[in-house]
């Protein structure tokens, strides 16, 4: 093994193999490791009943359309993320909408998003000149009927934030192409956190956080308490 | 008509038996708990969580679901040697503990009664357990061949070879604490340890032969091989299920239980300790350790081959053991 | 009360050892003759010599007997290895059992019938193991030793046949 990556295993003795094998020496290292384990904390989360792992900011989940500062659609229905899409699993129909919906004149009439065939790649997020799209961090996406599994635009535009701009009357410039960050979208401080509060785009993540198992009529969802986490490792 | 002294003795005896019978029958549920706890910290999971708090109230939900679950009887089965076979495996262990003492006399308060933590204080008690858990591989050998199963008579088979290249190195070190404490009674073996002369100072080889050899006996990872899940499905108790898959569980456990008993008992001085507990108290503390010891290798070590087992009782453990004997001899003389 | 005892193992014991014969399938008649062994093992404490009684239930069932049932579950004996032909096997078996049964009632007309050796719990049953082990090393020592090397010669001998039909 010239390479050196090899490390080459030392030739134990005779006389050592012989003391191991009388004082169990290998017995009690097996030993010792699996009590280290045992005393050490584990590492699975009491997940659905009690915690909920809220993932890093990076997670790539289920997809949401986000809004700008002034509430308005991000999408401009251009269909990037769609071609862009490898396995062909998001239908984009684009609309005229000059009412001030969306940040140009143009808006998806119809955005859906077949979570059958995502593989979650993130592609489309990529592609997405406006920012609109963002793999959100919502994982549970179990349903209990596979119609349910197209996610249309209603699901997964994310609720809007103040009221949509009059510009006839405000007299404001629309600004057209631009870029929003996504930290531009209200910050909240986790103390103000209420049980069942959608996890904030901005939100950092990589936290256990308490949580409840809800039933409701579309599924069982598990509704995390962001007020009270812990960070995990 | 019997005096009043024998007739309380009688009644001390069958509540000794009845008591010690209810135990028996009800550890299994602390410790398949505790089992599947140290398992699952072991492999850094969190294990039973949701019945009761930390998954406590697990074992009673198990035994509700064994109860009412339905008992299948395969249709070629012996069905007659199949329905007691779970009964043959459990008697004898659960007979084993009429020799075994827990602990000094004690006082009942108001009775003012002298009452040994004893049922029975027998002249050959070693030789009584040895030979009474001897039996028990009858149910697990009956089990294997009444379910006319292939899994299952492999099981059986397996298990007689084993026990009986264990029985001996097992029995063999035993021998080498009765040469020194000079009795086959329990509770003298134990007086003979008091004051920290604890067997296992002088017998170093003899407690590590009669522990690896019960690991064997009870079944227990590295030796499990006649429930080996690799290769047999589950062994003797593949088509065993609802309650009397239970008894074979219950006893493994209570056989688990024995074998610390008997390792502290002969080796590490019984309930002998610093006087500030009371004796009881000292064994049970004694034995929980060995049950842990039990558990803590189960998750640790792999499962031997066959032929390596049968290797280790004949070549290792049995010549050891009889050296073993043949070195307490010349101490003593 | 103990005689009750003693005729209840006595009962199942023959029932037992009779089933021995009695039963077709081999390991059914296996287990017959462990619950008469048992009984025999139950006798002996009867007769004070647990050690005695532990050492029956040691070897016989706990060992012997284990065999056994490896054995026939292993070959998985048919109902043809029964009918196999011995040389004037049925003369010869009626000789030796009549010899046995003139034995058995020889030594019960002559011989001394065990009678009640005091209770349980006294000294001699106590020290049981310890009569036996002096007597065995003192008085018997010359069939004991016999014995042993019997044993041994057998266990060497069970080595020779099974290196020999290795074919080496
Ligand atoms: S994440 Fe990948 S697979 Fe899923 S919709 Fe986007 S591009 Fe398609
Ligand atoms: S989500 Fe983005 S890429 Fe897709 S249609 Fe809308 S603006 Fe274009």
């Amino acid at each position: 093994m010239s390479d050196g990556y090899i490390l080459e295993k030392r030739k134990e003795s005779a006389v050592e193999t012989f003391f191991n094998r009388i004082f169990f020496i290998d017995f009690i290292k097996g030993l010792s490791l699996t009590l280290k384990y045992n005393l050490s904390r584990s590492i699975t989360l009491r997940y659905p009943d009690e915690e909920k792992w809220i993932p890093y900011k990076r997670f790539r989940g289920q997809h949401t359309l986000n809004r700008d500062e002034y509430g308005r659609e991000l999408c401009v229905g251009c269909e990037l993320c769609a071609k862009s899409c490898p396995t062909d699993c998001i239908t984009v129909i684009p609309m005229e909408d000059s009412a001030g919906r969306g940040i140009a004149d143009r808006v998806a009439r119809v955005w859906e998003v077949n979570l059958t065939r995502c593989m979650f790649c993130g592609l489309c997020e990529d592609a997405c000149p406006t920012e609109a799209l963002k793999l959100g961090r919502e994982y549970e996406l179990s349903c209990f009927s596979l119609s349910n599994a197209v996610m249309d635009k209603d699901r997964i535009l994310i609720a809007g934030q103040g009221e949509p701009l009059d510009l006839e009357a405000t007299g404001a410039e629309p600004k057209g192409w631009m870029k929003v960050s996504l930290d531009s979208i209200d910050y909240i401080t986790p103390l103000d956190f209420k049980k069942g509060d959608r996890v904030p785009a901005n939100y950092e993540g990589g936290v256990n956080a308490a949580a409840s198992l809800e039933r409701t009529e579309d599924g069982i969802r598990v509704v995390p308490d962001l007020s009270k986490t812990k960070k995990w490792w | 008509m019997p005096e009043m002294a024998t007739i309380l003795e009688v009644l001390f005896i069958i509540f000794k038996v009845v008591v010690v019978t209810m135990i028996l029958f009800s550890l299994p549920l602390p410790l398949t708990w505790m089992e599947r706890k140290i398992a699952a910290h072991i492999q850094v999971r969190l294990g039973p969580f949701r019945v009761g708090p930390h998954g406590v109230l697990q074992p009673f939900a198990d035994m509700m679901k064994l109860m009412f679950k339905e008992d299948i009887i395969p249709y070629k089965a012996d069905k007659r040697l199949f329905r007691i076979a779970p009964i043959i495996s459990m008697v004898p262990v659960l007979a084993a503990f009429a020799v075994v003492p827990f602990g000094n006399d004690i006082t009942i308060p108001f009775l003012n009664e002298e009452v040994s933590l004893y049922i029975a204080d027998m002249d050959v008690a070693i030789l009584y357990i040895l030979a009474i858990t001897g039996i028990g591989v009858y149910g697990i050998i009956f089990g294997g061949w009444a379910s006319n199963s292939k899994y299952a008579l492999l099981g059986g088979i397996r298990s007689t070879a084993q026990m009986i290249s264990y029985e001996l190195p097992m029995s063999l070190a035993a021998i080498g604490v009765v040469m020194i404490t000079n009795s086959l009674s329990l509770v003298n073996i134990v007086n003979a340890q008091q004051g920290w002369h604890w067997n296992i100072i002088y017998q170093p080889l003899g407690f590590f032969i009669f522990f690896i050899a019960s690991l064997a006996e009870i079944n227990r990872i590295p030796f499990d091989l006649p429930e080996d899940e690799g290769t047999l499905a589950a062994g003797y108790h593949v088509e065993y299920s609802a309650m009397r898959f239970s008894f074979f569980m219950l006893t493994e456990y209570v056989a688990m239980v024995l074998a610390s008993v008997l390792a502290v008992l002969l080796f590490f001085g019984g309930w002998n300790g610093p006087g500030f507990l009371p004796s009881i108290v000292w064994f049970v503390v004694k034995v929980s350790v060995f049950i842990y010891f039990f558990m803590w290798i189960r998750f640790t070590l792999p499962r031997y081959r066959y032929d390596q087992l049968m290797t280790i009782g004949w070549k290792i453990l049995l010549p050891l053991s009889l050296f073993n004997v043949l070195i307490t001899g010349f101490f003593l003389i | 009360m103990e005689q009750i005892f003693f005729f209840i193992f006595a009962v199942v014991a023959v029932g037992s050892a009779v089933a021995v014969v009695a039963f077709r399938n081999p390991v059914h008649s296996a287990i017959s003759l462990m619950v008469c062994f048992f009984q025999v093992a139950a006798l002996f404490i009867l007769l004070r010599s647990p050690f005695l009684a532990a050492a029956q239930l040691f070897i016989y069932v706990g060992a012997v007997m284990v065999l056994f049932l490896f054995v026939v579950m292993v070959l998985d004996l048919g109902r043809a290895s029964f009918d196999e032909p011995v040389f004037h096997r049925r003369i010869w078996g009626i000789v030796v059992v009549l010899g046995l049964f003139a034995e058995v009632v020889y030594l019960t007309l002559k011989g001394e019938p065990s009678h009640i050796k005091g209770p349980y719990v006294d000294g001699a049953m106590m020290n049981n193991t310890e009569v036996m082990g002096t007597l065995l090393y003192t008085k018997y020592i010359y069939p004991f030793e016999i014995v042993s090397i019997l044993l041994l010669l057998a266990l060497v001998g069970a080595i020779a046949l099974t290196m020999n039909s290795k074919g080496e």
